[in-house]
């Protein structure tokens, strides 16, 4: 029976449409591939050494880079959370929130400067061990890049899981003065340990489908990854069976891998999405006293030496072509402009799509049927693990018939990015809609609060927030996007990755240079700008009502 | 046209607007995305050929020469291209397997290549043979032979790219391959501890590490050196001619068998060998034109190396590609 609470809820049969829609896209694309698979092929990819090598190592990096994203973000996160003040603190974990959507070109850019042989480090590498700094290249360039990327993820979710913990406890710890076995025991292993088994999925996910990190930095053919490898099958042998195959290993893989860690992890929120912060008493840790000041103090600084440097880099490269940009740069403010503009297009649908699945998953939780429930969110995480080649070029042969070319292109790669930031933007939305208190649930059915005014009071305060971090994580993904847009090509109109790799292509450094930069800048403006807008408070008093609004705002 | 212009949002206005002003014939021309920039050669080939057809001429920019084949194996015979710009001398034969492409019926006559050209085809609009390309301030004296390069010591390093996914790549594959026949993985094994890494395209492998200094030599074209020459004014970067020759690379065009408009495309093609489209090249594309300019090609392609030049038949290469692929894979992997 449906209640009249449920009455302006997103009505169930949308959320099926949109599972349909997305799951059936992701199949549809991959069978589109798949159909031209005979029993031969298959045979023949088992027995390939050279694939099962492939894939070895996919296996090997992917866990070497989780396991050293993750064991080091742990005590950075410990670290972080026990420092609530320091100066610079809110810089660095703003760049942490980026670290996942810098584009792969501007971030290798910024690690060979660094790192490299000529980098920034080489002199300290040298004065350290007496040989050339060679470390950037083969498994340990490959698991420092994707180090880059996903520590900061990952210390930036522990830390928010920690900050979750109610203040109350934190107040307790403090005042019983507890050490830091008992802190650890009592308060942040058993927070840490719900999100440890997503978090590393995700980390693994993200390392194990990593493509130009592997092949710059890789060293030679024996680092390639199934992804390498797939990319290789699609685009120069033209083999689609080939491709098809590599894809499903890939995605049988990550889905038992994913399967395993949500059976043993709680569900929580996998994004940094809560305004909340470590409330800023006066009180202090016993733990956070003598020397571990100055362990903590490494940490962070570590962190900041592995996050800042590369991004300097990029700002100081950029900062060179400025003057080339200005005089020549024509083509750049329209490359941003549309970028601009199918970034927009990809987020709102990624926005979408993602607010009506989780919809429909919490009308299911509701109603009891949680295996439904999971179904209905897992199938937007479904993206997660299709190579966007593979979703682009199977769309292309399915849609291809009535594709003129044009801006129809244009609209399927915004689809296609859609689509890839789907699986962030509802990691970031599930929590806001999923927490949404059973007593103001329940207050407001009593006062009969239905339609637009449920919406306005209780369900838009909560969702603000995360609904503009959601939508920035959903267009800077599709802004730095290049291997799509690549795929559809485009009638002289580039966006800012396309025009990066042109310029690239046609010896233009110092402009390539500039276009990184610009590239930057616009991802760190949106967000900063949709931070500001959701953020801005509302014309209504929440405070007295809302005791959640109460402690941000006081 | 309004309806779509609903769906298509605001970033699509500017392209509907140029669609929706197409009163003559359109030619459509498949190319990669360096040569529509808008300091390639594309802008000014535009404006030069509608001056002369009375046509609108649109190009689709792809990613690379690959690209181009791609994306006329997937559309196969609904393509909208009348004619690929583009493709290279190892494409040729898998293009011309699809059976996309039909013969150009053009007069060759002005070709004027290192290597007769007889193709029936493929027109080809720009040459370059491969070379490594040196940072004369950090290596005085580079090795002129694979066999040098082999017995210099290990910490001289070379960037190359991967023949699985880059033309330069396959082309080193070739070199090799031709230069040494059934030594070819005994040279691979041996220039193992030189090479730094294998990346992915020439960009990865020019720009993000050579241009940052992280090796002293990197795989490209003998023609590069021509841009730091005469557009920043630098001869630091040279091309070292090896002793063994060698390998040509040459760029192609040709016209499909789909084409609603094969006169303007052949007219196109022939355009291509024409003066103004060739003058473009020397330093749009950093290539050799494939007609003699004379006086028009730039002063810094004199200082350029002039060194022995081969290729495979296309068809070889075709055949022997894989095979030759997991000779590489097994020789460096050893």
């Amino acid at each position: 029976m449906r209640s009249s609470a449920h009455k302006l809820d997103v009505p169930l049969w949308l959320g099926a449409l949109a599972w349909l829609a997305v799951v059936g896209m992701g199949l549809a694309s991959l069978a589109a591939l798949l159909s031209r698979v005979t029993l031969g092929d298959v045979a023949a990819l088992w027995r390939d050494p050279y694939l099962m090598g492939v894939v070895r190592f996919t296996l090997t990096q992917a866990m070497l880079s989780t396991l050293m994203s993750v064991a080091l973000a742990l005590p950075v996160a410990i670290a972080l959370a026990r420092r609530p003040r320091f100066p610079g603190r809110r810089l660095l974990v703003r760049t942490m929130e980026l670290s996942l959507v810098i584009p792969t070109l501007i971030a290798l850019f910024g690690l060979v400067a660094v790192h490299g042989r000529q980098g920034w480090a080489a002199p300290l590498w040298q004065a350290l061990t007496g040989g050339s700094a060679g470390y950037l290249y083969g498994l340990s360039g490959i698991v420092l890049a994707h180090v880059f990327y996903n520590l900061p993820l990952s210390a930036r979710l522990l830390l928010q899981a920690l900050e979750r913990q109610p203040e109350a406890n934190w107040r307790l710890a403090a005042q019983l003065g507890l050490t830091r076995r008992a802190i650890w025991r009592a308060l942040e292993w058993p927070v840490i340990r719900r999100v440890l088994p997503r978090l590393a999925a995700l980390v693994f996910t993200l390392c194990f489908t990593s493509f130009a990190i592997v092949m710059t930095l890789g060293g030679g053919p024996r680092a390639t990854t199934l992804e390498v490898a797939l990319y290789q099958a699609l685009k120069f042998e033209g083999d689609l069976a080939q491709a098809a195959l590599l894809a499903l290993v890939q995605l049988t893989i990550c889905l038992s891998l994913w399967a395993l860690a949500l059976r043993h992890g709680g569900a929580t929120q996998l994004i940094a999405a809560s305004a909340r912060r470590m409330p800023l008493g006066r009180w202090w840790r016993r733990d956070a006293l003598g020397i571990t000041r100055y362990l903590d103090a490494l940490w962070l600084a570590g962190l900041a030496l592995l996050l800042l440097p590369p991004l300097v880099a990029v700002v100081v490269a950029g900062l060179g072509g400025l003057p080339d940009l200005v005089s020549s740069g024509s083509s750049l403010w329209p490359a941003t402009a549309l970028s601009l503009s199918m970034a927009t297009g990809a987020g709102v649908g990624a926005l979408l799509v993602a607010l009506t699945l989780l919809a429909g998953s919490a009308q299911l939780h509701r109603r009891e049927r949680s295996g439904a429930a999971a179904l209905m969110e897992g199938g937007g995480q479904l993206i997660l693990v299709i190579p966007a080649l593979v979703l682009g070029t199977g769309l292309f042969l399915l849609l291809r018939p009535s594709l003129g070319g044009g801006w129809q292109g244009y609209a399927l790669v915004v689809l296609v990015n859609a689509c890839m930031a789907l699986p962030f933007a509802m990691q970031v939305l599930r929590g806001a809609l999923f927490d949404a208190p059973v007593a103001q649930r329940r207050l407001a059915d009593q006062l009969g609060i239905h339609g637009i005014a449920r919406w306005r009071w209780l369900v838009w305060p909560r969702l603000r927030r995360p609904l503009g971090l959601a939508l920035a994580y959903a267009m800077t993904l599709s802004l730095g996007d290049f291997s799509v847009i690549a795929l559809f090509g485009s009638p002289s109109r580039p966006t800012l990755p396309m025009l990066l790799y042109q310029q690239l292509g046609g010896y233009r450094w110092q402009g390539a240079a500039a276009t990184a930069l610009v590239l930057l800048v616009v991802v760190v403006a949106v967000f900063a700008l949709l931070e500001r807008l959701s953020r801005r408070l509302p014309r209504y008093r929440q405070s007295r009502y809302w005791p959640t609004g109460a402690r941000r705002h006081a | 046209m309004s309806q779509q212009a609903i769906v298509g949002g605001l970033a699509l206005m500017a392209l509907l607007g140029s669609a929706a002003a197409q009163a003559e014939d359109t030619l459509t021309v498949y190319t990669y995305d360096a040569f529509v920039s808008e300091w390639g050669a594309g802008p000014k080939v535009k404006e030069a050929f509608e001056a002369q057809c009375d046509c609108r001429l649109r190009f689709v920019a792809l990613d690379g020469a690959v690209g181009i084949l791609q994306r006329l194996r997937l559309e196969g015979e609904d393509s909208a291209a009348d004619v690929v710009l583009g493709l290279d001398m190892n494409l040729m034969a898998s293009a011309r397997e699809t059976g996309l492409l039909v013969p150009h019926g053009i007069d060759l006559a002005p070709v004027s290549l290192p290597v007769e050209w007889r193709d029936d085809t493929f027109v080809p609009f720009d040459w370059a043979p491969f070379a490594f390309v040196y940072d004369t301030q950090a290596l005085a004296d580079p090795p002129t032979s694979f066999e040098q390069l082999i017995a210099a010591p290990d910490d001289l390093k070379v960037i190359i790219e991967d023949p699985r996914t880059s033309t330069p790549g396959l082309g080193l594959l070739l070199w090799i391959k031709h230069a040494y026949g059934e030594r070819a993985d005994e040279i691979w094994e041996g220039l193992q501890p030189h090479i730094l890494t294998v990346t992915r395209g020439w960009s990865e492998a020019y720009f993000s590490l050579f241009m940052n200094g992280e090796a002293p030599m990197v795989l490209s074209y003998a023609t590069s050196p021509v841009y730091h020459m005469a557009v920043e004014n630098t001869d630091r970067y040279r091309a070292v001619a090896f002793d063994e020759g060698h390998y040509l690379q040459v760029e192609v065009a040709a016209m499909t068998r789909h084409s609603e408009h094969p006169g303007l495309a052949r007219e196109f093609l022939e355009f291509v060998l024409g003066e103004q489209f060739q003058r473009q090249l020397p330093l749009t594309n950093v290539m050799y034109p494939a007609v003699d300019i004379g006086d028009a090609l730039p002063a810094a392609f004199d200082e350029l190396i002039d060194p022995e030049v081969y290729s495979f038949p296309p068809q070889t290469v075709a055949r022997e590609r894989r095979a030759w692929i997991d000779e590489w894979l097994r020789a460096s992997t050893r």
